[in-house]
């Protein structure tokens, strides 16, 4: 081989080829230093280019070595995207026709034609994954074979250095990505985590029974924030976290009315000033309003989502409410029914057990009856309740018959309680109160006698107080004799005329005969009571004595007629029971 | 002195009267450094004269353990100098006069009866459009006939960041022993200042940006 052979004979197909300098003749000794020195030089730029992760220098301090090792001078690079690099001072374009012939070359390299320059020559640039580009070389002659050698490693370890730090940006670029996905990834976690506290925190609230305050705590514990919840009226139910207003603040009914519409087509938190507030309702006619008290706007996503999450625990918590709510109602109403239409004793006061109710207790029957617009049920019920629980009495309550029954143990001011319902109503109101059941076996007896004291006070006491059977006298032994017959013939010989007057008229002759003699004979409060002028009461009167031919002013006949009339009440009561 | 001196820079040992060029990038590498070199000097009762190219770096240097006195020529056993009182002292730079400094300042070290001297250049400052910077290559070849006859090691740092790669094969070519990553090069076959002087034009200094 010669000195310009190659160590790889294949250099002809294109393989990489390193070109060995020709043997000189033995050279003078200061040459040989020299030479060495500049093989020193270059293990030295080697070092620095492999140490360095930035093709910028890389490619710069291979050029500006080029003067320091020779005549030579490095044009540029062109690699195999078509991109020029200049060499250091030189025009950033690639000079006319270059490009081409660097393509043509591919990876052996060889002579290319540069404008002004005697000699050129393009190296191959070789990285770890093949061919990376050329570095083109000049020269005013043609550099001894020394010279070409040093480009030529120069060239070799430029590909190399080039390689590896694109290979380590792309290295960076790989650990750039991964860090940003192990970040997101991490914020995943945390948001996930975070979520799961709130889950976790919130269904220990459920479970553990600690109702409303404890779900407004634990919403203040996860968000740092204070927690308000209100009923759907605007009632503060629980407060968790400082600066509870003292005294809660309420809106109008208008305002509140308009939030909760707008809140229950809300489907995420909503915020009404300083709040951030959602809607709990399990049910249409059930619902519970939480609050975020946020004046600095501060609260982020798993704020929000800590918050809705409140909001179903709160909304299961309310159903709970109801739910028991709803059942101890209706046991309280079977109960009642049932005591009102007669059940056993241990039955029943195993059953008040059970309601929290003490039915060992003598207790009596009240029953409420109201008119006008007194007469809604549901109404009426509710303002017994309010009259009740202002009286202090407890009791149970259902409605019976169109009216309201009451079994109390309590003993009260009747007239006052009667008169606290029709205020809080309006409309008319009376009240029947039965005799007291030492056992819950007596209660039917008790509402048997407070109805009747009812029909009582409407046939024959005056005005609309209320009426209290074991203060009704002779009312109550007329009602207490089991057989009415002789009852009933001393009413026809005392009234038999009037009533049959009465029944063919269509008059109310034996009612106005009544009132008269409750009235202890007085025109004016008889006549006010009737609604009636007091001329046509007295007409009235002139007829009860054309058609009897009693006289009135009789104290034997003022007694017998008094006492008829009362039987007369007494019997109309006993029959419109039957 | 016989034997290998301790550099203070990755467990390196010099011998004496050697002239290391070390190369860097940025100040950080500097300080490393200069820190590890002064600070074994000093540890071992070394005169230590330095000349950096700032003022920062040269306060810095003076709250080093061992430095003592104010920045200037034989204040205490860390001389801390800089570029415009030695190297470019009159506006411009001229090889026998550095020289001549370096060869003054070991001879006062004698005389106060330091039996070691350890020099250190920071050579940012032969990139500044001053006279004479183009003949920093030739002074760093006549500095190896000074050195062979002390008691002393060299040091010269070369910022690999701003000095062109024409500036360190000239400077690989004229030193005996180059630091670089950690490693020390020896160039056996490093030019002489008679045979670099021979060859060698003058080679401008300049920033790699501008080195052409």
């Amino acid at each position: 081989m010669t000195a310009e052979q190659t160590r790889n004979t294949a250099a002809g197909d294109g393989a990489p080829v390193v070109r060995l300098p020709r043997r000189p003749d033995r050279p003078a000794e200061p040459d040989l230093r020299e030479r060495l020195g500049e093989f020193r030089a270059l293990l030295v730029i080697s070092l620095l280019m492999t140490e360095s992760v930035n093709e910028e220098q890389i490619l710069e301090l291979a050029a500006s070595s080029a003067p320091g090792l020779g005549s030579w001078r490095i044009e540029g690079y062109g690699f195999t995207d078509g991109q020029w690099r200049p060499g250091t001072g030189h025009n950033p374009a690639a000079p006319r026709g270059l490009t081409g012939q660097l393509a043509r070359l591919g990876s052996a390299g060889g002579p290319v034609d540069l404008p002004g320059c005697p000699w050129a020559q393009a190296y191959p640039l070789r990285g770890v994954g093949g061919l990376l580009g050329h570095l083109v070389a000049s020269c005013d002659e043609e550099p001894p074979a020394e010279q070409r050698f040093l480009i030529q490693v120069i060239a070799q370890q430029t590909g190399v250095a080039v390689s590896n730090a694109r290979l380590h940006a792309r290295e960076r670029a790989t650990a750039a990505e991964l860090a940003a996905t192990n970040a997101a990834l991490a914020e995943t976690v945390t948001t996930l985590q975070r979520s799961m506290d709130i889950h976790q925190r919130l269904t220990r609230v459920a479970v553990s029974g600690e109702g409303q305050p404890g779900i407004a705590r634990a919403l203040h514990e996860l968000t740092g924030m204070p927690v308000a919840i209100e009923d759907r009226y605007g009632n503060l139910t629980a407060w968790a976290g400082p600066g509870q207003p003292d005294p809660y603040p309420k809106e109008s009914f208008a305002k509140r009315e308009h939030v909760l519409r707008r809140l229950m087509r809300a489907t995420s938190p909503t915020r009404d000033g300083e709040r951030l507030i959602l809607l709990a309702s399990p049910r249409t006619d059930v619902m519970g309003v939480l609050a975020l008290i946020d004046p600095g706007r501060r609260a982020d996503s798993a704020d929000l989502v800590a918050l809705e999450h409140g909001a179903t625990v709160l909304a299961m918590e309310l159903a709970r409410l109801r739910g028991i709510a709803d059942a101890e109602l209706r046991l309280r109403r079977d109960l009642v029914h049932d005591l009102l239409a007669g059940t056993d004793d241990e039955s029943a006061l195993t059953r008040g057990e059970a309601l929290d109710y003490d039915l060992r207790r003598p207790h009596r029957v009240v029953i409420v009856e109201g008119k006008g617009r007194a007469r809604a049920h549901d109404a009426l019920l509710s303002a017994v309740r309010r009259a009740m629980r202002q009286a202090r009495q407890d009791g149970l309550f259902e409605t019976w018959s169109g009216n309201v029954a009451v079994i109390t143990a309590g003993q009260t001011d009747w007239e006052q309680l009667r008169r606290a319902v029709m205020s809080d109503l309006g409309g008319q109101v009376r009240l029947g109160v039965g005799g007291a059941a030492a056992r819950p076996s007596d209660l039917p007896r008790s509402l048997r006698e407070a109805g009747l004291a009812l029909r009582l006070q409407k046939t024959l006491l005056p005005g609309d107080s209320a009426c209290e059977y074991p203060k009704l006298g002779i009312f109550r032994m007329l009602a207490a004799i089991p057989d009415l017959t002789d009852v009933d013939s001393f009413v026809r010989e005392w009234l038999g005329s009037l009533l049959d007057y009465d029944a063919r008229r269509k008059a109310e002759l034996v009612h106005t005969l009544t009132q008269y003699l409750e009235h202890g004979g007085n025109y004016d409060a008889t006549a006010a009571e009737l609604s009636v002028h007091k001329s046509t009461l007295k007409y009235r009167l002139q007829r009860i004595r054309e058609l009897t031919g009693l006289e009135l002013n009789d104290p034997d006949v003022h007694f017998n007629l008094q006492l008829a009339t009362r039987a007369w009440g007494t019997l109309q009561a006993l029959r419109d029971e039957r | 002195m016989t034997g290998l001196v301790p550099s203070g820079i990755d467990e390196i040992g010099l011998q004496p009267g050697s002239h290391v060029c070390a190369f860097y990038r940025g100040d950080t590498d500097r300080d490393r450094l200069l820190s590890g070199y002064l600070g074994a000097g000093l540890t071992a009762g070394d005169k230590c004269i330095c000349v950096v190219d700032s003022a920062n770096t040269a306060e810095r240097l003076e709250s080093m353990p061992g430095a003592c006195g104010e920045p200037g020529p034989y204040t205490g056993q860390l001389d801390i100098h800089l570029p415009e009182s030695t190297y470019l002292a009159g506006g411009e730079f001229t090889t026998s006069d550095m020289l001549t400094f370096w060869t003054e300042g070991m001879v006062k070290a004698e005389v106060e009866g330091y039996s070691f001297c350890r020099l250190v250049g920071e050579m940012t400052w032969a990139l500044r459009d001053a006279p004479g910077v183009e003949h920093l290559v030739g002074y760093e070849s006549e500095l190896n006939r000074v050195t062979a006859r002390y008691p002393v090691v060299v040091l010269c740092l070369y910022d690999l960041d701003r000095f062109s790669g024409e500036v360190v094969v000239n400077i690989v070519k004229t030193h005996p022993q180059v630091l670089i990553q950690g490693i020390l090069v020896e160039n056996p076959y490093y030019l002489g200042p008679d045979e670099f002087l021979r060859s060698a034009r003058p080679v401008p200094a300049s920033p790699r940006s501008a080195s052409a």
